[in-house]
Order: C-alpha cells, then sequence, then structure tokens
C-alpha cells in the first residue's frame, strides 16, 4: 500500500462514519506479530503530477501519517505551487514524489482513534473485511 | 482498436477470468474516451480518482490506464484475496502506472466519501437464491462465486452500490459505468435511479450466448 492511500481510506465500522476520528488511521501502535515494513520502490517522477494531486490531500491528515512513519520534513501548511518546473520547487516536489508514491507499506496496520479497531497490512494490501461482529 | 492487457499469471482456478462481460467493458471505455477524456483531462483540475469494484483479474483498471487516462489514479477493491494480489500483478505486467493500489474489502468499504471520479464495476449479476457468504468462502479457500452470484434478480450487490452512490462519488464531475445483464430489469433499475435525481444513459449493448449484456452510465444532475 502507498502511502497515499493513506490520506483516502477511513475506519469502515458503520458507527464511526460520523466521527470525525475515523480518519485518518494511525500507524503509531504497532503489533509485534506484524512488524511495520517500509519500502522504497521507484516511479517516474513527473513534477505536474505531483502538482495535480496536491489539492486532493487533506494535509492535516498526511502531516500525522508521515509523522507516525518517521518522516517529519514536511511543511505544515500544503504548499501552493503554480510552475511544476521552476527550480525552486523541484526538492520539494521530488520529495513528496518519494512520500506519497514511492512509500511502500509493505506490511503492518492502522489503529481507528476512535474505536480502536485494527486493520492489517499484508504483502501491501490493506485489508478492510470486518469480522462478523462489526458488519452492520 | 487498443490492444487488451495481457494476464499471464492469471490462475483461472481462483480468479474469475476475463470473458465476454469484460471484454464488453474494455470496448465501452473505447468509446468513451471522448467523454472521459474532455471531463478529466483539463490542465491544472485535480488529478481524477478512478475506482474499480471486484477488479478480479484487474484487465478493466489495466486498460483504463494504459488507454484512457494514465494520468489518473487508481484504486481497485476485491473480497477475494487472490484477485487482490493478481490485479497488482496484471498492472505491472502491462507497464504499470504512477499510482494503482489494492484494497481487500466488500464493494468500496473504506474509502471515504466522495472522492470517486470514475467508477467502474462489472458485478456479480447472475441471478441466484443469494449471495455467497465470506464465512464460507474462508473455510472452503473458494472465491469465484463472488464474481459470479448476485442473488435475487442478481441485483442484491449492484443495488448495494447503487443505494451508496451517492455518498462515495464526487457528485460534481463523478461517473460511474455499471454492467447489467437482461434478467437484472436495468430499465426499471435506470428508472428508479432518475427518480432519485440521476442522469441514466444505456451507453452499450450486446448479445453474448443467450445472455443480453449492457453497461449503463450514472450521473448526478447539476
Amino acid at each position: 500500500m502507498k502511502l497515499l492511500t493513506a490520506n483516502f481510506v477511513q475506519c469502515t465500522v458503520k458507527a464511526c462514519g460520523s466521527s470525525p476520528d475515523c480518519f485518518p488511521l494511525h500507524f503509531d501502535q504497532q503489533i509485534p506479530d506484524l512488524p511495520l515494513e517500509l519500502v522504497h520502490e521507484d516511479v517516474d517522477f513527473s513534477p505536474e503530477f505531483i502538482c495535480n494531486v496536491l489539492p486532493r490531500i487533506e494535509w492535516a491528515a498526511l502531516l500525522t501519517t508521515a509523522r507516525e512513519l518517521g518522516n517529519t520534513q514536511l511543511p505544515d501548511a500544503k504548499p501552493e505551487i503554480e510552475n511544476p518546473h521552476a527550480a525552486e520547487n523541484e526538492q520539494l516536489l521530488r520529495d513528496l514524489h518519494t512520500l506519497l508514491l514511492e512509500t511502500q507499506i509493505i506490511q503492518g496496520s492502522m489503529r481507528c482513534a476512535n474505536c480502536g479497531h485494527i486493520y492489517f497490512i499484508r504483502d501491501s494490501i490493506p485489508n478492510f473485511l470486518l469480522p462478523g461482529h462489526l458488519v452492520q | 482498436m487498443f490492444p487488451t492487457p495481457s494476464t499471464t499469471n492469471l490462475d483461472v482456478a481462483r480468479v474469475y477470468e476475463p470473458a465476454e462481460d469484460s471484454f464488453l467493458f474494455l470496448d465501452l471505455l473505447q468509446e468513451e474516451l471522448p467523454f472521459i477524456q474532455k471531463r478529466f483531462a483539463a490542465a491544472n483540475a485535480p488529478t481524477p480518482l478512478v475506482v474499480e469494484i471486484g477488479l478480479g483479474s484487474g484487465i478493466v483498471t489495466t486498460f483504463f490506464h494504459k488507454n484512457i487516462l494514465p494520468d489518473a489514479l487508481f484504486i481497485g477493491t476485491d473480497i477475494n484475496p487472490y484477485a487482490c494480489s493478481i490485479s497488482k500483478e496484471t498492472s505491472k505486467e502491462n507497464g504499470d502506472t504512477r499510482y494503482f493500489d489494492v484494497l481487500r474489502t466488500n464493494l468500496w468499504d473504506g474509502l471515504r466519501p466522495g472522492l470517486v471520479d470514475v467508477l467502474l464495476f462489472n458485478p456479480p449479476y447472475v441471478p441466484d437464491e443469494t449471495v455467497p457468504s465470506i464465512e464460507n468462502a474462508v473455510k472452503t479457500d473458494d472465491w469465484l462465486d463472488f464474481a459470479l452470484l448476485g442473488g435475487s434478480d442478481g441485483m442484491q450487490v449492484t443495488s448495494a452500490v447503487l443505494d451508496r452512490l451517492a455518498e462515495f462519488l464526487n457528485l460534481a464531475r463523478g461517473v460511474a459505468y455499471i454492467l447489467f445483464c437482461k434478467r437484472n430489469k436495468p430499465v426499471e433499475v435506470a428508472n428508479s435511479m432518475r427518480n432519485r435525481g440521476w442522469i441514466v444513459d444505456m451507453v452499450n449493448e450486446r448479445k453474448a450466448g443467450w445472455e443480453v449484456l449492457s453497461i449503463w452510465k450514472f450521473r448526478k444532475v447539476k
């Protein structure tokens, strides 16, 4: 699972849908049986692509996800980039590219801050299927 | 004609093998190329998110990122664990794309609301007494029925998606493409969705053996 995906998913327990704590899911507490494993996977860099993805990103949630995964280098506010090819933007766009698209979460778990449910990631695939008693 | 993506490593005992319905979907996407590109390819527009529910082999999503919108974001879902992994292989085998992830889930559970710009859904549309149970699939490790059996009128799974379309789709620019067979009574379904404020068009129809398959397009009235 790419790090960007953490910006698109939330707890799927029905009662959590109305809670602001159902998003983002948290990586801060991992379980011993499934230690967090991140790898770098090369993706072609396109400054335009990153620029056009930026409007979709919930920045506060991304800051939380990045921090919990060990990256504290992001600016506090979402950058506004007018020219993707300007030299002064290149480093920031490359950093975002590496973080969002090239950071693969191979295994680990994500926790809902509202209900505490834990979602496992194995072989890069997060599992959102709920046990029977949580399905309404 | 764009080439059909290859699926060399597909284990057809575990994951639905692309068939007439899948190919109808690919043909439709090709016909819809001008509409989709016009809707989403504007420079500086936020990148569209394309979601395929129940992506199976991954052939439809792969075709989409290869030929229709190469610079979009792609998420696929499947309840079948083997489909989740093989669909990523299918994408890689055909050149991959910058962003494609797969969620193992029921339909689109786990996605945040309002994000989907293009929904692609080739549902289990075959009428049957019930839809398969996950407990049973876990026990037998047989997931193929999930790709086929749609319960009463073959509509049980499609109805569950239509009932939450307004929740998951980006209502300003989102569009959903959903496949039906004639026994799903798509004309009645379309009328009831129109009454709920949707623009519904049949965009493709084809006879496949003794089945008549059609694909319908859903957008919200602005």
